[in-house]
């Protein structure tokens, strides 16, 4: 009877592998939701106290104080609590399968994020809880020139291929410094340390790349108007997977975030980009960023920030909390950023920390974490505030965001619920029965195989691989969470 | 006639009589250097209800009155503090701070000594009076720390089983020993687990091992770790009855001597329950006085907790839950159901870098539950009383030190500023590497070039 | 004189008749061609795998091929009979995933010097990018590498298996894999198809310090792989045609075969087993246009219909999770892990359920016993049972492109046959006879954990135990 309840079960679409932590995506029962008695930060045009927000078919269609929702509306009502635009996190490594690095050499960009999406990661869920919507998910800082990235809604229960922000241009990860050049370990003896061993290294690294990727495009292009001319007998160019995202980003298709400390590294990489013709979308961690505001201004990149990490590396030493404000006081479009999966569960309060180190208003630190990487990310158009037309991805607090005490209840993405704290809280015995449950089948399938055994006269046979159930993301560079590297296959 | 002037002259007199009323009344813009009194705020003892529109007398280092209505003394310099909030200083009893410069360079960093034991090491030993930690850290209002060597965390150097002595110190001071409260407040053990997975640095790949094997590992440690104390008992017995002339010291039993005497705490770092409860266990066996430290899983062992009156100093309030079926704000919410089972406990960062969120640690405990007074005294008072310091720090009482913060509000709260900073009762500057880094480059005139 | 000449004579006579008589004994079972090629199996309930269940029949086997099926045939006359009663016959089993044959292989040292200059790298050097294909080596066939004297191979066809597909390992692109019938005299009778499918794996060979140390590293070689062979597939005829007018291409054994492989349509297996990485796969496919079998699947209860919209077949694993012998008692099993390992062997049943074609295969499972135990699984968790059939036999066949030949009882096609004593998946069920090409095998009971039976050293065949019921050798 078990097992028939089992099936029906599955039958019934809980195909998303759901842990003790997680809760199935609450689809609205129809497209038309009303949060009401809310204070709405909107970040654009100020706060609306006894606001209501009206969703439909996952924008928001009206904002105000004296929204009336249409019949058959499910309603939220919000208590008073305050809600704000979905926080989006400029600098993620959740939700990747397999290695957040290719860091075997040191132009490693044909590796791809989108390629290693790993939907079921915990870690979408953990920052959903913290009021995260969407994630910058980059490559790891191994490399000069690491993977491409990806933009994702966190969508939990979609499959990978849902996740991806649609219309978002994709990313490409840079990394200059202490990481991209080892400093901080060596390979074995026998093993050839890999170049570049130097900051100058770093630079040579990114323009020979670049020199390949210009005479790789002019290959192209002179292959193509020979085609067009009528030439028949023709051998195209191979085409190259490392090169083709270089490619794209000399013609302004693809994003470039480069992890970055020194303020003399930053310059570099400002000119390197200006010889090649391109921009830098963002500089990260750019922890020595308030000393070249100006310049970060003038280049137009954006500047994604840690709030008050420091010293852990050399180059982090001349790091400061007031980063953040200093860079913004300069003209910077600056957002702060999580790099760890943990972080990104309270970065409402790591951005509140920018009214205490610089002075910024609230206002200006809740941008830190919604529109202005929306701006970072090239996608305001559609998320970073709350303004009609934007989509319907929303926090709700239950505090002040930007106090210590505010704990996020529930987190709306395109308008669907996908975190609700109580729902959470609700959901925990029947899963601990389950648990329990199985845990009993098991066991008892356990002993039963046991009596077989000695009835058979049999030994025990050799004992088999830990079977390939889904694992933990592995070790970030700057997080100290563990996990287990990729399945085995 | 002579051009001195004769005592007896009326001029001479006029003269001698100021002269003497001078000495006698002491002009007011001369305060005596170690006298304050802080008037006017809201003043939270902690030991105590809070006082509105009270005043803190500072003298010679130490708290010398609090209250409502006591008079300030003539030689004092007055802190106007109304519209401002005055607290015992925050302790920070688990850090590396002094022994750790910049984590990734080793050069800075004395965290971690070769060896698995060695329990001779004293941690102020090799504390940098003058780390950019120090003034970094007491500009977010903690007064005092402890520096643990052996402790790993995100920016801090961890391993081996008995890690050293810890050592409990003011943030200000020229040297340690202006600067220590006490040097030896308790030993360090890392509680040893039965590992079966470990990571392998060559290949960068988990490794499994069968549990018996483990398992059998895990007792031979703990074998071992158990006759380190019988040694001790040994030499201690030696100690007292043999010669001084024959007899041949060895540092490290001499070490855990007041440790198995049951004089100095163990402080054990334990997370899964099992180890918990296997370093319960072991502690009660031997008699030692056991301190937990970080704690993830002591939700699961409340009970042997309590019972054997065992404190937590809890790690980091946010961090991931400790096993992936955890609910995901478990350890937010671990604080409050300590509170509530009546286990004694503090906060601490475990970091060097990350101390100054010593704070915030505190008030996402009170966002998931904890009571505003509880988290207070998890960050000022508690770890004073476990680590037996609660005589010198921890509430504003008079003939306690005058490690004191004054703030713009609320102390958990993020935005709160700490506008005077007072450590062994003298005015302490809140200017540190951060905020002079700060200074310096919003002063920085537009690029040239 | 006559005396002689008599004397003579009887020699002669005597010699001749010495020969003849040398003659007749040489004829044992096993001398080159005199191997018994007409076999009868009577009176059984034949499952003929296409559908067809004959309650009372018979199969004639002659010259390695199936001659005849039914309920009543002609036997010819030189047909070895085997009585049937109460026995079963089916089709033989086949292991779709096995390392059958090939020597394991030794994890190569990554710690050998590196040299980054542009060429082929197989194994053993530190890979400095795609250009020295790390772990590529497709030019492999497993069918050159097939060793007979692998004991399992006689454990495997002892359980009722006649076929594997044998898959070389180690690597990314580690090889072709071979179908092979369990049995012959020399190493060449075994191969049925040496260049059967290309499995993939997206293991990062690299290790840390070389090229690719991590999946999506993989995954972006196996693109510039395919990239690289497409260029060579459209590049060669040209340069062919031109050569005077283009830069002389450069040799690369791995676009040569795999380009050829593309235009073949030649199916290429792809690693995934919990759900997220069938949706990978099936999303790679398509991108990288090839005709892709998914092999692990076990977590295909998730994702048949995705699986199924794709028109992918599914080789599934069936060393179904479960928790290691030697785990730590207090390690919390996780929900996810206990919901695997719960509904892993209803896998099959979803997967029949979408109508998605699927094989079984032994994933590293010890032996017959374990793949038919872990069948059983699958039956209780809701496969049908002649589901179950078809995915050790004609769907298995089918993926495996041999299905013209085998997979079923039927005229034509090779006579590969498990004789038991009941139903296959049956608990108690002995495996009695098995044959192997037309080859055929008596399975005696082993009293211990299945040790290889070597035929051989027993009876010859045609003793008076085969022969029930009085029944006499022929008609």
């Amino acid at each position: 009877m078990k097992r028939v309840i089992l099936l029906m079960a599955i039958a019934f679409g809980l195909f998303a592998p759901v842990a003790l932590r997680a809760q199935d995506s609450n689809a609205p029962k129809n497209n038309i939701i009303l949060i009401k008695n809310a204070t709405l930060l909107t970040v654009t045009h100020g706060n609306i106290e006894h606001g209501s927000i009206l969703i439909r078919d996952g924008k928001i269609a009206e904002v105000g104080t004296d929204v009336k929702a249409p019949d058959g509306a499910t309603v939220i009502d919000a208590n008073g609590q305050y809600v704000t635009p979905g926080i989006i996190d400029c600098h993620s490594h959740i939700a990747i399968e397999g290695g957040v690095n290719e860091g075997s050499v040191s132009v490693s960009s044909m590796a791809n994020i989108a390629d290693v999406l790993d939907s079921d990661d915990l870690s979408i869920y953990d920052d959903l809880a913290g009021g995260v919507t969407v994630a910058n998910v980059l490559h790891g800082s191994a490399n000069a020139i690491g993977g491409q990235t990806v933009v994702i809604k966190l969508r939990w229960g979609k499959p990978a291929s849902q996740l991806p922000f649609e219309g978002a241009l994709p990313g490409i990860k840079f990394a200059l410094g202490e990481n991209p050049k080892r400093s901080n370990f060596s390979p074995p003896p026998g093993i050839e340390p890999r170049y570049p061993a130097t900051r100058l290294g770093v630079e040579e690294t990114i323009r020979e790349a670049f020199i390949e990727a210009r005479q790789y495009k002019k290959d192209w292009e002179d292959y193509k108007q020979k085609k067009a001319a009528g030439d028949q007998n023709l051998i195209p160019p191979r085409r190259d997977e490392k090169l083709e995202p270089l490619v794209e980003v000399l013609e302004g298709k693809r994003y470039v975030h480069s992890h970055c400390y020194r303020a003399d590294e930053i310059l570099m990489l400002i000119r390197v980009a200006n010889e090649f013709g391109f921009k830098i979308r963002t500089f990260q961690h750019v922890l020595e960023g308030y000393k070249i505001a100006d310049e970060i201004a003038a280049s137009g990149a954006g500047g994604s920030t840690f709030s008050d990490w420091w010293a852990y590396k050399m180059e982090a030493f001349d790091a400061i909390p007031y980063n953040a404000a200093l860079m913004t006081d300069r003209g910077v479009v600056v957002s702060i950023n999580s790099d760890d999966a943990e972080e990104a569960r309270h970065l409402n309060q790591e951005a509140a920390k920018s009214m205490k180190y610089g002075g910024l208003s609230a206002n200006d630190a809740l941008k830190l974490i919604t529109l202005n990487p929306a701006i970072q990310l090239g996608i305001d158009n559609r998320v970073g505030s709350i303004d009609v037309g934007k989509d319907a991805d929303l926090a709700i607090f239950n505090h002040d965001p930007l106090s210590v005490y505010a704990v996020v209840q529930k987190t709306l993405i395109d308008g669907r619920v996908y975190f609700d704290r109580q729902r959470d809280i609700d959901m925990r015995p029947a899963l601990e029965k389950e648990k329990q449950d199985l845990l009993a089948k098991e066991k008892s399938a356990a002993e039963e195989k046991k009596k077989e055994d000695k009835s058979e006269g049999k030994s025990e046979g050799k004992s088999e691989k830990k079977p390939d159930a889904k694992k933990k993301k592995p070790p970030t560079s700057q997080s100290n969470v563990g996990g287990v590297a990729g399945g085995g296959l | 006639m002579s051009r001195v002037i004769s005592v007896k002259s009326p001029s001479f007199q006029l003269i001698a009589f100021c002269l003497a009323l001078s000495l006698a009344f002491p002009l007011r813009s001369q305060p005596a250097a170690n006298v304050y009194a802080i008037k006017g705020a809201k003043v939270y003892t902690l030991a105590g209800p809070a006082i509105e529109n009270g005043t803190v007398v500072i003298r010679d280092g130490k708290i010398a009155a609090v209250g409502a209505n006591i008079d300030v003394p003539a030689d004092a310099q007055v802190i106007e503090a109304a519209g401002l909030e005055v607290y015992p200083g925050m302790f920070d009893p688990i850090t590396q701070i002094g022994l750790n410069e910049v984590g990734a360079v080793s050069a800075t960093v004395d965290a971690r000594e070769l060896g698995a034991f060695n329990p001779e090491l004293i941690a102020a030993t090799a504390v940098n009076p003058a780390t950019a930690h120090i003034p970094v850290t007491r500009a977010s209002g903690i007064t005092e720390v402890i520096a643990v060597p052996g402790i790993g965390g995100f920016d801090s150097e961890g391993g081996g089983v008995i890690t050293g002595q810890a050592s409990a110190f003011n943030l200000a001071g020229w040297t340690m020993e202006e600067m220590q409260i006490n040097r030896q407040v308790a030993m360090v053990i890392n509680w040893p687990s039965i590992e079966t997975r470990s990571f392998d640095f060559s290949t960068f790949s988990i490794k499994e091992k069968p549990y018996t094997e483990a398992k059998k590992e895990y007792e031979k440690a703990v074998n071992v770790l158990s006759d380190w104390m019988v040694r001790a008992r040994h030499y201690a017995q030696a100690k007292e009855k043999g010669s001084p002339d024959l007899f041949l010291r060895d540092l490290k039993l001499e070490a855990l001597v007041p440790v198995v005497e049951g004089k100095l705490p163990v402080l054990v770092v334990a997370d899964e329950a099992r180890d918990i409860r296997n370093a319960v266990d072991f502690c009660a066996k031997q008699n030692l006085k056991m301190i937990l430290a970080s704690g993830s899983e002591s939700w699961k062992v409340k009970d042997l907790l309590k019972e054997k009156k065992i404190p937590v100093i809890l790690g980091p309030t946010e961090r991931l839950p400790e096993k992936q079926d955890d609910p995901y704000d478990k350890p937010m919410t671990q604080p409050a159901e300590l509170n509530a089972a009546g286990i004694p406990f503090a906060f601490a960062s475990f970091g060097t870098s990350f101390s100054r969120r010593l704070s915030q640690y505190a008030g996402t405990a009170v966002g998931y539950g904890l009571p505003h007074d509880e988290a207070l005294k998890a960050v000022m008072l508690n770890a004073a009383q476990i680590f037996g310091l609660a005589d010198q720090i921890g509430t504003l009482e008079p003939g306690k030190l005058a490690n004191i913060i004054v703030t713009t509000g609320d102390p958990l709260e993020i935005q709160t500023q700490v506008r005077y900073l007072f450590i062994k009762g003298q005015l302490t500057s809140t200017d540190n590497r951060h905020r002079d880094l700060y200074e310096q480059y919003r002063k920085r005139p537009a690029p040239t070039r | 004189m006559k005396n002689r000449f008599k004397f003579r004579y009887a020699l002669l006579v005597f010699m001749v008749a010495c020969i003849a008589s040398l003659i007749n004994w040489t004829h044992p079972a096993r001398a080159a061609g005199a191997a018994p090629r007409y076999f009868a199996i009577t009176n059984a309930r034949v499952v003929t795998g296409s559908g067809v269940v004959i309650s009372n029949g018979t199969v004639v086997v002659a010259k390695g091929l199936i001659q005849a099926v039914g309920e009543t045939v002609a036997i010819p006359p030189e047909a070895w009979v085997i009585d049937g009663k109460g026995l079963t016959v089916y089709p033989g089993l086949i292991d779709a995933g096995t390392d059958l044959g090939l020597p394991k292989e030794e994890p190569t040292e990554n710690a050998a010097a590196g040299r980054g200059r542009r060429r082929a790298a197989p194994s053993g050097e530190i890979a400095k990018g795609p250009e020295d294909r790390p772990g590529t080596t497709p030019w492999r066939v497993a069918a050159d590498e097939f060793k007979t004297d692998d004991k399992r191979i006689e454990t495997w066809r002892n359980g009722g298996f006649t076929t594997a597909l044998t898959m070389p390992d180690g690597g990314i692109f580690p090889g072709q894999a071979t179908v092979v019938d369990l049995a012959g005299d020399r190493q060449g009778d075994y191969i049925v198809k040496a260049v059967a499918t290309l499995p993939i794996s997206f293991r990062p060979v690299g290790g840390f310090w070389g090229f690719p140390d991590s999946l999506m590293g993989s995954i972006a070689y196996i693109r510039q792989v395919f990239d690289d062979s497409n260029w060579y597939e459209q590049a060669a005829p040209i340069y062919a045609a031109n050569s005077i007018k283009f830069e002389r291409l450069p040799y690369d054994r791995t676009e040569q075969v795999i380009s050829r492989e593309l235009r073949d349509k030649e199916t290429v297996l792809l690693p995934a087993n919990n759900s997220v990485q069938i949706l990978r796969a099936l999303r790679l496919a398509d991108e990288w246009k090839i005709n892709a079998v998914i092999y692990g699947g076990q977590q295909g209860y998730a994702v048949a219909d995705a699986i199924a919209a794709k028109k992918t077949p599914v080789l599934v694993n069936l060393k179904w999770p479960e928790r290691a012998k030697d785990a730590d008692p207090e390690a919390d099993q996780t929900l996810r892990e206990l919901r695997f390992r719960d509904r892993a062997p209803s896998s099959p049943a979803a997967l029949a359920k979408s109508g998605v074609k699927f094989a079984f295969y032994s994933g590293g499972l010890s032996g017959p016993k374990d793949i038919l135990k872990n069948a059983r699984k699958a039956i209780s968790a809701g496969l049908a049972p002649d589901a179950a059939l078809r995915a050790f036999t004609a769907d298995s066949a089918e993926i495996l492109g041999v299905s013209d030949r085998m997979g079923s009882i039927a005229p034509g096609k090779i006579a590969n046959l498990v004789v038991t004593d009941g139903d296959i998946f049956g608990e108690k069920t002995k495996v009695k006879h098995v044959f192997v090409d037309g080859r055929w095998f008596e399975v005696h009971e082993e009293p211990a954990a299945e040790k290889p039976s070597d035929h051989k050293t027993d009876e010859p065949p045609g003793s008076p135990k085969d022969m029930t019921d009085g029944e006499g050798v022929g008609r």
